[in-house]
């Protein structure tokens, strides 16, 4: 098998929120191989934005580590830390709150170029923007604009431009399309798949919309509470969910097809998400969960793989 | 079916300092009673205000009626007073917003917004509006209603406030229910759940609801009728059926491609409808959809579109259908 680009073991990340702690992400571990797309779908709060942030450091991880063309980067120095920042980036969600309004579109692009000094001159510089702009489907002309003179999915465009800067390995890409109409959504996507071919990325693709995250990720983890839950190929975690979250998850997507919407049953899921805060220990998912038994309350089940490449922490599961 | 709204041609523009936005333009549709209609489109396309409109919620100035009519129980909304309008807002016709947390009053219990309603509306004393609250958060799902009256907003999670906004809006018992964006807010699991409520007591009350959504997937599970609006536009109306089965508009057609589906086959490509809505200053004279029409023709810069009857139920508003256009609108 190929060798993993990203391997994470075991990664926390807790927050102190007065005298309790915040268990956001609670020791997941998964591979990421070059040029695929990982998808981590969850329910709001489950901690998939904060495992993508913690991954490339953003956030000073609690526990875990990190191996990236076989060095743990969370054992780096802030100097060795900087030099490594080259090889990953960042697509934010809110294309309106992450470009800074007071600046250029050239500079907000360039802004990663000054950063690191890549180039001799400023024709060099405003040439690197400009092959940029072009790569994601802008223009010249767009150079010196202000962000608000743009529509969102342009906008989402200038941050993918600025994340692709200085040819990025790894992309990790946080909701880059929740906050777009349906037809821009489409756009992004393929924009991305795209730019994936041409210039073989590795993604960390975090969302909310399921359907999406099918269409555009190669494997697929699930995550509840901090807890990675099941990890399998797309098309197998679709057609085949081993955990009875995934399947719950699964059946309350509604499909865009009035026979198949009718005819559909979907699973029920008793009460809320509960609090991260001092979760308790045992399965994360015990309180909702369908055929949840006392074991679950006891001991937290171990992620294990179950077939090739499928991954379920579940007790039931065979 | 009898009608319960018949809005025609209704025309809505805002004053901004730029000057006009033609924000709804001509736009005629009805719903019948205890009838679902939905009304999908990219933000921007007037599917908000047209909900407002029908509230007379919109910010006058910097908004005004330009003509047409909203007849609810056969009476014109917009020629009725202020004062007119307050007995039918929340009493006969109600609404629930996207985002359950800026539409409750924070500073207020749950139980005392609900009562507002029930007394300024029906008459009733403190105590028995009380108790109608609780049958209501009783009938939304709310556990502990008698004790949960007494909480504020902060106390109740997304889906919870969701479901205290619909018992809200269901209290006076009202003929329309308006839900614009009701589950966008909120996570899947969640909006399955609120879905389910809405349609169970649409059932036990035969009451009609707008439903305005660009989930498609929300409008396959919830609605019977389907408005597609575009630029301040409808560009194509018909049952749940023949919009999904049958769409005769390219937008619709490319709409409906450019969602991923969750039983799609890997490597199908998701089709992307380039370029961006029209700029509503200065609407275009002819179909706002044809800078990103992949079968535009001369005449739709022109000309509007004059509507098509497919069935007694379903219109699309298309050159691709005249006859002239020699069947080019076929997929």
């Amino acid at each position: 098998m190929e060798k993993a680009l990203i391997s994470a073991r075991n990664i926390k990340k807790y927050f102190n929120v007065g005298e309790d702690i915040l268990k956001a992400v609670d020791g997941i571990s998964f591979d990421i191989y070059p040029g695929e797309t990982l998808g981590l779908v969850g329910e709001s709060g489950c901690g998939k934005s904060t495992a993508g942030r913690t991954i490339i450091r953003l956030y000073e991880p609690t526990d875990g580590e990190l191996i990236f063309n076989g060095k743990n980067i969370y054992g780096l120095s802030r100097k060795e830390m900087r030099e490594i920042r080259k090889d990953f980036q960042m697509i934010f969600q809110d294309p309106y709150a992450s470009l800074n309004p007071r600046m250029t579109v050239e500079d907000i692009v360039a802004e990663p170029l000054d950063i690191h000094k890549t180039y001799k001159n400023d024709v060099d510089r405003r040439n690197r923007v400009i092959e940029l702009l072009e790569l994601v489907g802008l223009n010249e002309e767009h150079a010196l604009r202000f962000p608000h003179e743009f529509s969102g999915g342009q906008r989402q465009r200038i941050g993918i431009a600025r994340a692709l800067a200085l040819n990025p390995k790894f992309i990790v890409c946080d909701e880059p399309i929740s906050a777009l109409d349906v037809s821009i959504q489409a756009q992004v996507v393929n924009l991305l798949k795209d730019l994936q071919d041409k210039l073989g990325l590795t993604y960390l693709f975090i969302a909310h919309d399921l359907s999406m995250v099918r269409y555009i990720s190669d494997r697929v983890g699930v995550m509840y509470l901090g807890h990675m839950m099941e990890l399998a190929p797309s098309e197998e975690l679709y057609d085949n969910p081993l955990h009875p979250y995934t399947k719950a998850l699964l059946s309350a997507i509604p499909i865009p097809d009035p026979d198949v919407q009718r005819n559909r049953k979907r699973i029920k899921m008793e009460g809320d998400v509960p609090s991260p805060i001092n979760p308790k220990p045992g399965c994360r998912f015990v309180e909702r969960c369908s055929i949840g038994k006392d074991i679950c309350r006891k001991e937290t089940p171990v992620f294990r793989q179950i077939k090739e490449n499928h991954f379920v922490a579940c007790h039931f599961v065979q | 079916m009898d009608k319960i709204l018949d809005v025609r041609n209704l025309q809505i523009s805002f004053k901004t300092f730029f000057g006009e936005v033609e924000a709804v333009r001509n736009i005629s549709f009805s719903v019948g009673k205890s009838e679902t209609v939905a009304i999908v489109g990219e933000s921007g396309c007037g599917k908000s205000v047209t909900a407002n409109s029908i509230m007379r919620l919109l910010p006058m100035p910097p908004a005004f009626y330009k003509g047409g009519e909203i007849i609810f129980n056969g009476e014109n909304l917009l020629e009725k007073t202020e004062k007119e309008m307050e007995k039918i807002r929340g009493n006969q016709i109600s609404m629930v917003f996207q985002d359950p947390m800026t539409s409750l009053n924070p500073t207020m219990k749950i139980g005392n917004q609900i009562v507002e309603g029930l007394k300024k509306h029906k008459n009733l004393s403190s105590k028995e509006a009380k108790e109608i609250a609780v049958e209501m958060l009783n009938l939304v799902a709310v556990p502990q209603p008698q004790k949960r009256i007494n909480q504020y907003p902060h106390e109740f999670s997304g889906g919870m406030r969701q479901r205290v906004m619909i018992a809200l809006a269901m209290a006076c018992n009202p003929q329309l229910l308006i839900a614009d964006e009701p589950t966008t807010a909120l996570d899947v699991t969640v909006q399955a759940e609120i879905l389910d409520l809405m349609k169970n007591i649409q059932n036990k009350f035969n009451m009609s609801i707008i439903l305005i959504t660009h989930d498609l997937g929300v409008v396959a599970d919830m609605s019977d009728r389907v408005i597609v609006m575009y630029a301040g536009q409808i560009l194509e109306e018909g049952t749940t059926d023949e919009i999904f089965k049958d769409p005769k508009h390219p937008y619709t057609q490319r709409l409906l491609a450019s969602v991923p589906r969750l039983d799609m086959k890997k490597g199908e490509p998701l089709y992307s409808i380039e370029g961006t809505p029209p700029d509503l200053y200065i609407p275009p004279k002819g179909c706002p959809f044809y800078d990103r029409c992949d079968k535009a023709m001369k005449i739709c810069k022109e000309c509007m579109p004059e509507i098509t009857w497919h069935s007694k139920t379903h219109y699309s508003r298309t050159w691709l259908n005249h006859p002239m256009a020699h069947g080019r609108g076929e997929n």
